[in-house]
């Protein structure tokens, strides 16, 4: 009989009845008092929002953090605004409240598209954008669409707040460019330019899935050649990225099925998929081809025929 | 024969759970709270394949915890199924093991007084391993000469038996000359297939409570399809005598076939409690509830091999069954695979070889169909295939080959055989192709464009019971009580479990239809193993069929009696043949009234009233019941299947769910079952499966929330896309012409869904399921 070093499975640990950990539970009642906690305990803190993504990891003990900042009390960061130019979104603004703005419908139809792929009512109705950000999953139904769309996010901690363009804000799985006494407060999506269509695609397993791989497009055609095609695409590489390729060799080309078709093809340049359990390496490279022709026609489509329910 | 006039049966009702279930307030076991009740945990092997040195249990029972480790347990080597006859029972498993052979089996259990304190106490006990082996998760590997044995010694009844090669048991059957007639044939087809392994996914993951009793005496509350066999069980481990021990029938939330075995948490909860001498309650997470349980999987070779006219004349089936670390049902379930695939077709000469094959894997056990949706889909494949090769049209080659009325029909294996009665077969066959548009059906060759539409055609069966005119290897009987209360109303007693689809609706139904007492006023008594009689399992599609007839038999023996008190006080009547009990539909209750006389009556009511009032005691019976046979539910669904080329993506356009029930006693949960029995099949054919990391033996889709996925509403076809259809046929030996459906509702769909995605992309897929990559992969490799 072979004897092998085996790295046992950690499942005693789990218990999704309650929340397995121990932790220090905090529940600021201002944007001051959680920046507060967290210049003081940031990096073994973790921020609650719906908890949706945190939860479930501190029930299969993937993250244990010593403190818990739970900053579902500050309603000061629940809010969509247009101010003419751009619509700032707060960040602990529930999914459940962007499927009902009509502001989102009609300005950004590839959040539109994503807030109706995302999870469930029961999901939407916790979960906030900017926890799906800060979880900074490749797969987050947010982040293509926010690409495409130039978001920018203001991070704010005791110092003061900065701001990110969201196509600098992923690092890696689970890894942003916010600092550990960083909390985000809000999103900022400029109004796109008239003429401007957009579109996001999720490819998933069921009707209610994390993406296998997911393409978000946005697009101008002038004259009928292409001003620019943003691109983005989810749960092909360790974050959401931009296809910067394809987008340069798409400007300027006649908005054509052929043209597209061709230029499409660098996108598999600029991801790099991996097999997991949702998905083979193989599928998210041809798929991801295949999704970005149909969000630029369907971007496209909806700017010629109109778009609203 | 005529199909007679039903005042109840096959009228929709609100059935008697349904508030209870929408408004919350049905119990499951989960829901069981007792004053002073300590929350058991298991400890699982965090290996898939080891031997322990030394369990550590001080630091626990510092912290006030009750701990249990295989040393306080009886010594005893069980099966936790018990449907099977003694000679035929294979036993591997113990309550706790110190050999854990997946990565799950219990070492140890701890309870304490919340879910917390039994948290840190599980985590707090330090288990040391002697060896830890790599895991074996291959069944071909796993019978190779050199593969480390995962069980040395099993107990087949009450005797030891060698284990080789890994292989659990076997079973050989062979009928004619294969060889021969595979010479003759015209076209003889050659394939391998490779079901998935599914988790049920039913919607309660598994409980037990165990409360003890002063005079040492235990009462359990679990999720369970046979309170009987749980109460047999624990008294054969723990040596209580079966009057002291009294399991509790809970509503349960749902079960797939996966609590016809006792639950592994209900002797450790047992255990818990007899040290603790306090109750003990263990519920599963979703996530340990995916350790504990899994459907067969199963690696098929079929030779078969048919003349030019399109006769069968061999059929050869190989089965190699993956039955991951334990035997639950593997040695019944190689009779039954047998079963379905010699009373799908009639083959004429006939080889089988089955082998069950232990790996390192979780458990698995009967779900939905027991091994039906695997033979079933691999046998259909091939029809369609041949059909094909021989051109020949497949609705029409397969009504030339089916096993049909007056055949000989294997209900389990062949031990249970019976002639079939009623066979709705052709007609669902031909209601079927005209309402999904068979003519529309173009060869896949024919096709070209992004999205490609296919029509596929599968059937199946699937038995109603178990039981039969003799005796074998599977135990079949259940038992009812009925009891007249002092206003006429009725109080309706079985051990028989309803696992959500309204099977104790359809008794009621059955003993309103006979006694004319209205649903409503017969009461469903939630009952125990003290107050009833045995009943083996709801399993086998069994409730309807086998339950329905105790309920036939027991009302009218029931109605005897209440004649013989009738003749009493319906003063002129003499002849108690003539009497009649009806249900009066202006008065809204049962009536006794005498035949070609119907105004000489009194109302059930005031008969029962009178019966009591004058001391001539309570009407009841009481009869245990065994069914002379076990008839085929026929099955047939034809879908339409739309495949985006360049996504791989499959999805239902049109689904015609075709059943032959005999007589449909509720339409509307038949229906729910057939709708059911289509999402569980297309998550069969596109979607589910478990996968093992290779090198730990650990699920890597081990987490409930992400992992697991099974479709969804929005997943399924539109309601007006799914059509229900029921064969107008009636089953002799039915209660009123009944047959069960349960398990019929899934059977022959993976084959209808992979026929339609042949049809529409010309790729035949010989390994489950056929997911969005392998069709992208395939289509690859096909140049589209
Ligand atoms: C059943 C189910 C289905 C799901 N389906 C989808 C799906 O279809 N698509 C999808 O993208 N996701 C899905 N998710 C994941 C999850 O719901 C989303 O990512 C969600 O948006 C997370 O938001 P939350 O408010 O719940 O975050 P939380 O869980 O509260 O937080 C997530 C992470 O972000 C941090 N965080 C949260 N807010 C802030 C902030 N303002 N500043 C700094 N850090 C912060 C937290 O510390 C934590 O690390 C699903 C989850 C479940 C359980």
């Amino acid at each position: 009989m072979t004897q092998v070093n085996i790295r046992p499975s950690r499942h005693n640990l789990y218990n999704t009845h309650i929340i397995p950990v121990r932790f220090e539970y905090f529940a600021p009642s201002s944007l001051e008092e959680a920046l507060e906690l967290l210049n003081k305990y940031g990096s073994e803190a973790k921020v609650l929002a719906g908890g949706t993504d945190l939860l479930v990891k501190m029930k299969m003990r993937v993250v244990e953090p010593k403190y818990v900042i739970n900053i579902k009390k500050l309603k000061e960061l629940s809010y969509i605004r247009d101010e003419g130019g751009e619509v700032r979104i707060g960040a602990l603004t529930k999914w459940r409240e962007l499927e009902r703005s009509d502001v989102i419908m009609k300005y950004f139809p590839a959040l539109y598209d994503a807030v109706k792929a995302m999870g469930g009512t029961q999901i939407r109705n916790m979960a906030t954008i900017g926890g799906n950000l800060c979880n900074a999953s490749p797969a987050a139904d947010s982040a293509p669409p926010l690409m495409v769309l130039e978001a920018r996010l203001i991070l704010a901690s005791r110092e003061g707040e900065r701001e990110v363009p969201i196509t600098q804000f992923f690092k890696g799985p689970g890894k942003t460019v916010m600092r550990p006494d960083e909390l985000l407060k809000e999103i900022i999506i400029p109004k796109p330019e008239p003429g401007t269509g957009s579109a996001f695609i999720k490819v998933a397993r069921t009707a209610m899935d994390l993406a296998k791989i997911s393409a978000a497009t946005a697009v101008k055609v002038e004259d009928g050649r292409i001003k620019f095609a943003r691109i983005a695409i989810g749960s092909a590489a360790p974050t959401p990225v931009r296809a910067w390729k394809t987008e340069e060799a798409l400007k300027g080309k006649p908005f054509t099925p052929e043209v597209i078709r061709e230029n499409v093809k660098l996108v598999e340049t600029e991801i790099s998929p991996i097999d997991d359990v949702r998905s083979t390496a193989f599928y998210r490279r041809e798929v991801s081809k295949v999704i970005v022709e149909d969000a630029l026609i369907l971007s496209h489509e909806r700017v010629v025929k109109g778009w609203m329910k | 024969m005529e199909e007679p006039k039903h005042i109840f049966i096959g009228k929709k009702t609100i059935r008697k759970d349904g508030i209870p279930k929408v408004t919350g307030t049905l119990k499951f076991s989960s829901d069981i709270y007792v004053p002073g009740m300590l929350v058991g945990r298991v400890f699982k092997s965090p290996y898939a394949f080891a031997d322990v040195k030394r369990i550590d249990t001080s630091e626990a029972e510092r912290m006030g915890a009750v701990v249990i480790t295989p040393d306080d347990v009886p010594d005893k080597i069980f099966n936790p199924r018990l449907v099977s006859i003694f000679e035929v029972t294979y036993k591997d498993y113990r309550v706790l093991t110190k050999h854990p052979r997946y990565l799950g089996d219990a070492i140890a259990a701890v309870a304490a007084p919340t879910e917390e304190a039994a948290q840190r106490a599980l985590e707090a006990i330090k288990v040391e391993f002697e060896r830890v082996y790599e895991p074996i998760l291959d069944p071909f590997e796993a019978m190779s000469p050199s593969a480390p044995l995962i069980h040395k010694r099993i107990l087949k009844g009450d005797e030891w038996i060698d284990v080789k090669n890994n292989v659990g048991c076997t079973l050989e059957y062979s009928e004619g000359d294969v060889d021969k007639a595979l010479k003759e044939a015209d076209v003889v087809l050659e394939r391998r297939f490779r079901t998935n392994r599914r988790y049920h996914m039913q919607l309660e993951p598994k409980t037990s409570v165990c409360i003890p009793h002063s005079d040492g005496s235990i009462t359990i509350y679990s999720t369970t399809q046979t309170i009987h066999n749980t109460r047999i069980l624990i008294s054969q481990i723990f040596d209580i005598p079966m009057s002291k021990i009294n399991v509790v029938k809970v509503p349960i939330g749902g079960s797939f076939g996966s609590s016809i075995q006792i639950n592994p948490v209900v002797p450790i909860s047992v255990a818990l409690c007899l040290k603790a001498r306090k109750p003990v309650k263990i519920s599963m997470t979703r996530e340990e509830d995916i350790y504990d349980h899994a459907a067969y999987q199963m690696h098929f070779k079929i030779r078969a091999g048919a003349k030019s006219d399109g006769t069968l004349i061999a059929g050869e089936l190989e089965n190699i069954m993956d039955i991951g670390a334990h035997q639950i049902q593997a040695y019944p379930l190689l009779g039954t695979a047998l079963g379905w695939f010699v009373s799908l077709y009639k083959w004429k000469n006939i080889r089988y070889v089955g082998k069950a094959v232990y790996t390192n894997k979780v458990p698995t056990c009967a779900f939905r169909g027991y091994g039906a949706p695997q033979v079933s889909w691999a046998v259909e494949t091939l029809i369609d295939e041949m059909a094909e090769e021989l051109g020949i049209d497949p609705v029409e080659f397969r009504l030339k080959n089916y096993v049909g009325k007056g055949d000989i029909f294997w209900g389990q294996g062949p031990t249970v055989k019976s002639i079939i009665r009623s066979d709705g077969v052709p007609e669902l066959l031909q209601r079927g192709k005209e309402l999904i548009g068979w003519e529309r059906r173009r060869p896949p060759s024919e096709k070209t464009g992004r999205y490609r539409r296919g029509i596929g055609v599968g059937r199946s069966f699937h038995t109603s019971g178990a039981g039969g005119p003799i005796s074998g290897e599977t135990i079949d009987y259940t038992g009812a009580i009925l009891k007249l209360n002092e206003d006429g109303t009725i109080d309706y007693i079985t051990a028989l479990q309803d696992h959500g689809g309204g099977t104790l609706d359809a008794h009621v139904k059955i003993i309103a239809e006979e006694l004319g007492v209205p649903p409503d006023l017969i009461n469903l008594v939630w009952s125990d193993t003290q107050t009833t009689l045995y009943d083996v399992c709801t399993h086998a599609s069994r409730g309807t069929y086998v339950g329905g007839g105790a309920a036939v038999q027991a009302a009218r023996e029931l109605k005897n009696k209440i004649f013989n008190y009738a003749i009493r006080v319906l003063n002129k009547a003499v002849n108690q043949d003539m009497l009649e009990l009806g249900y009066d539909k202006e008065l809204g209750q049962a009536v006794v009234y005498v035949r070609d006389n119907p105004q000489m009556r009194i109302t059930l009511k005031d008969l029962a009233t009178i019966a009591w009032q004058r001391n001539w005691g309570t009407i009841s019976t009481t009869v245990t019941y065994r069914s002379k046979a076990a008839p085929p539910s026929f099955t047939v669904y034809f879908v339409e299947v739309e495949v985006d080329t360049y996504t791989g993506k499959v999805r239902p356009v049109k689904v015609i769910a075709g059943a032959d029930i005999g007589t449909v006693i509720n339409p509307d949960y038949a229906a729910g079952q057939l709708h059911g029995g289509f999402a569980q099949g297309w998550g069969m054919a596109t979607l589910e499966d478990t996968i093992y990391d290779p090198r730990t033996g650990e699920l890597t889709n081990k987490g409930f929330i992400t992992d697991y996925k099974i479709l969804t509403a929005p997943d399924m076809p539109k309601l007006d896309d799914f059509q229900v259809i029921f064969a107008h046929t009636y089953e002799p030996t039915g209660p009123h012409g009944a047959k069960g459906l349960g398990e019929a509702a899934l059977n022959s769909v993976a084959g209808a869904v992979a026929n339609a995605i042949y049809n529409a992309i010309g790729v035949r897929f010989y390994e489950l399921p056929i997911t969005p990559e392998r069709i992208l992969e395939a289509l690859k490799k096909k140049g589209r």
